[in-house]
């Protein structure tokens, strides 16, 4: 156990400082409380701007997208250690990398796991951004319980033929592809009868209305497909095998998620000590003992992160991991709470000129709600955990 | 920062809990309430070498310390470790067991001239007693014979490691030490209550989910019910950020870096909010039979307590920590 790092991963992360001072645009270093994009059109509607597509090739094309893979897949072989430092290195900075994560965060991936030779070549596009993907799981029906999904695709040999609806599908009024998951055996138990359709989402039958969530944007849609005609070879992995692919689609979602997470805590706590010097509050101890707190918690979570961590470049499975997305979600609820409560009866108030900076605690807020709920709600987080790292019996 | 255990410290980890496993069963730590002389031999054939730890990483210390607190193991080990903390400042060697005597009524690891010093651990089983007096800005340590010092022991939750309070006057004045020297022992001796704390709650926590397994109601295993379960699983969580804090403030301490007084705070309020849920959560889970002498669960439910407690409780060092963060 030390503190520092190799001189070989020190002089790595030099060498990722300088190439942000040269290429990254200043709008990539807008602070992000979440995963999204502050891009939308008079509709409010999500944009994916010339700048962020010219961002991430750049990224792509000096190997610093996804530094553990190949130079060829938007890398340059780092270490998983490197990688955990190229991503702390971007999030304390506060700059996204991608305004769509599911391309190449949870499509390449997979698709190098379980796809065919002719699909893996899909995979750098969609590392690079020049493809824009969105990941066809939740129904109205099928939300937590994402097995019971009933998008059905019957089998005509050549071709199969979609009918059903996805909802919370996020970029899917900007994206060219649909990574889909349908039902082709409705006899089968559940997980046994899904699988997996790339689909095309210029395909006749293919609608995408955009979805209005609590804040006022719509980076989520409701996408319908009625009688959509999709390729034989556009089925990725076995007929009927999806459910392993959406195991392995949540946990590349997981895998890198903490990171941003914890440096967004840790930024609004440094934030909130701010407010509270600026409201001449720093003297009322309910109050700072309180920040203390969060920041102690802040903190600890991004010690156990690297805990977790440690096991993992070790090839064992690591409880802490397991225990971050419930603990980060619920804290970064808490600090904007604060942030809001700290300004009184401002708390209502979304004025710019009245509010504290801006009204970006309210909306922070309304975003942080969003992260206890999606990719896995923190209710079936402490299922999973209850069972799988503390093995106690199923309910 | 790198968590990953070095070969030395995976053996720490492993020797300390084959130790504990056979030489300090529960057995033990129940008949220690009445008599703490049964835990002399323990501390005399095994315990009384690892006192070397004083002189190793904080980050060793901490991996031993907490298969310490899960074992509940009684005896002079903590408060003489605590003493070599001390005494090294002043490059004394101590001749056996120690203590140390600081805190006044408050508990808090402040110098001060009081006559009277509280919460001294274990002072009627050691040997000898390291008092700091003078200032923060001008601490001083002298040492005494514990036999030469009077002293009664305080009413307390944890008789397992028993608090007096002891007169100190008429003590030699002992030699000055920097206030830096000072610091760096109340860190090194937080991170250390920190880390046996962390195991006082990695075993309140590990009993309850092995007792739920196995309990049955209602014909079915009581860890299945989903309330159950959220509970234990939050408390596992708060056990885990704590293993971490403390893990990380023991590497902040051995690098000397900034922020090592943050972390340290901040590991002894985590693990003492760690092992105070914990204990909890346990005696709930356990029901009726932990609630009950014989179970032996309160002898650790009593130390989650104490140990939060002792050098200031968790409120104290967020309190500090809040100093901190204001004043930069």
């Amino acid at each position: 156990m030390k503190l520092a790092f190799s001189a070989a991963d020190e002089a790595f992360k030099e060498e990722l400082l300088t190439f942000l001072a040269q290429h990254c645009p200043p709008q990539a270093r807008t602070t992000r409380d979440m995963i999204g994009s502050d891009d939308v059109d008079a509709n409010g509607v999500m944009v994916i701007p010339q700048w962020a597509r010219e961002w991430q090739a750049t990224l792509f094309d000096h190997g610093w997208m996804i530094p553990s893979y190949p130079p060829e897949l938007g890398g340059r072989a780092a270490t998983p250690t490197q990688t955990l430092l190229y991503l702390e290195a971007l999030a304390q900075r506060g700059i996204c990398r991608s305004l769509h994560f599911g391309g190449y965060a949870i499509v390449a991936p997979s698709l190098l796991e379980f796809g065919n030779a002719q699909q893996k070549f899909l995979a750098p596009a969609a590392i690079r951004g020049d493809t824009v993907w969105c990941i066809g799981m939740s129904e109205p029906g099928a939300g937590s319980d994402l097995a019971a999904l009933t998008t059905r695709a019957d089998d005509h040999g050549e071709h199969f033929i979609v009918n059903g609806q996805k909802v919370w599908t996020s970029y899917a009024m900007v994206a060219a592809k649909c990574f889909c998951y349908v039902r082709t055996d409705r006899d089968a138990p559940k997980h046994r009868g899904i699988s997996l359709l790339i689909i095309d989402m210029d395909t006749p039958g293919v609608e995408v209305r955009p979805l209005r969530h609590i804040t006022g944007q719509a980076e989520f849609a409701e996408v319908f497909f009625n009688n959509v005609k999709v390729p034989r070879e556009n089925l990725v992995g076995e007929l009927h095998g999806g459910w392993r692919i959406t195991m392995g689609a949540l946990a590349h979602e997981r895998g890198g998620l903490w990171v941003e997470g914890v440096a967004g805590c840790l930024r609004a706590v440094d934030d909130i000590i701010k407010m509270i010097v600026r409201l001449g509050l720093q003297h009322d101890a309910s109050i700072t003992n309180r920040v203390a707190r969060l920041y102690s918690q802040s903190r600890s979570l991004r010690a156990m992160g690297w805990k977790g961590f440690a096991s993992f470049a070790q090839g064992s499975s690591a409880a802490e991991h397991s225990y971050m997305k419930v603990a980060m979600s619920e804290l970064q609820q808490t600090l904007y709470e604060l942030g809001m409560d700290l300004q009184g009866a401002g708390l209502a108030l979304t004025d710019p000129a009245l509010a504290q900076e801006g009204g970006r605690w309210q909306t922070a807020f309304f975003n942080a709600l969003a992260a206890t709920i999606g990719g896995g709600t923190s209710e079936i987080q402490r299922n999973v955990i209850a069972q799988q790292v503390l093995g106690l019996p199923r309910a | 920062m790198d968590f990953t255990l070095t070969e030395e410290q995976r053996i720490i980890q492993h020797t300390a809990r084959a130790l504990f496993t056979r030489e300090c069963p529960l057995a033990l730590v129940k008949s220690a309430w009445e008599y703490p002389e049964v835990a002399l031999p323990l501390w005399q054939d095994h315990l009384r070498e690892w006192l070397a730890l004083s002189e190793q990483s904080l980050a060793d210390t901490t991996l031993f310390m907490q298969e310490y607190g899960r074992a509940l193991v009684p005896g002079v080990f903590f408060s003489s470790l605590l003493a070599a903390y001390v005494a090294s400042t002043v490059e004394a060697t101590l001749s056996g067991a120690a203590t140390v005597a600081v805190a006044g009524l408050n508990g808090y690891w402040t110098p001060n001239e009081e006559t009277t010093r509280y919460f001294v651990p274990s002072a009627a089983q050691v040997q000898e007693v390291v008092v700091v007096s003078g200032s923060p800005q001008a601490p001083r340590v002298a040492i005494a014979a514990a036999a030469q010092v009077s002293m009664a022991e305080m009413e307390q939750l944890d008789r397992l490691r028993p608090l007096y309070s002891v007169d100190v006057k008429g003590i030699d004045r002992g030699r000055d030490i920097s206030p830096q020297a000072w610091q760096q022992v109340v860190h090194r001796a937080l991170v250390t209550v920190a880390a046996e704390l962390v195991g006082v709650g990695r075993y309140l926590l590990d009993s309850a989910v092995a007792y739920a397994k196995v309990r049955q109601q209602f014909g079915r295993p009581i860890g299945s019910f989903q309330g159950l379960q959220w509970k234990l699983v939050d408390s596992a969580l708060e056990l885990e950020r704590a293993a971490a804090a403390v893990s990380y403030a023991a590497m902040c301490v051995d690098a000397a870096v900034a922020e090592a007084p943050y972390a340290v705070h901040s590991a002894k309020l985590e693990a003492g909010g760690a092992a105070r849920r914990c204990a909890r959560t346990s005696l709930q889970v356990h029901g009726g039979i932990g609630y009950t002498w014989e179970h032996g669960l309160h002898y650790w439910l009593r130390r989650a307590y104490a140990g939060d407690a002792f050098m200031g409780p968790s409120d104290f060092h967020a309190q500090r920590l809040a100093d901190l963060l204001f004043a930069a």
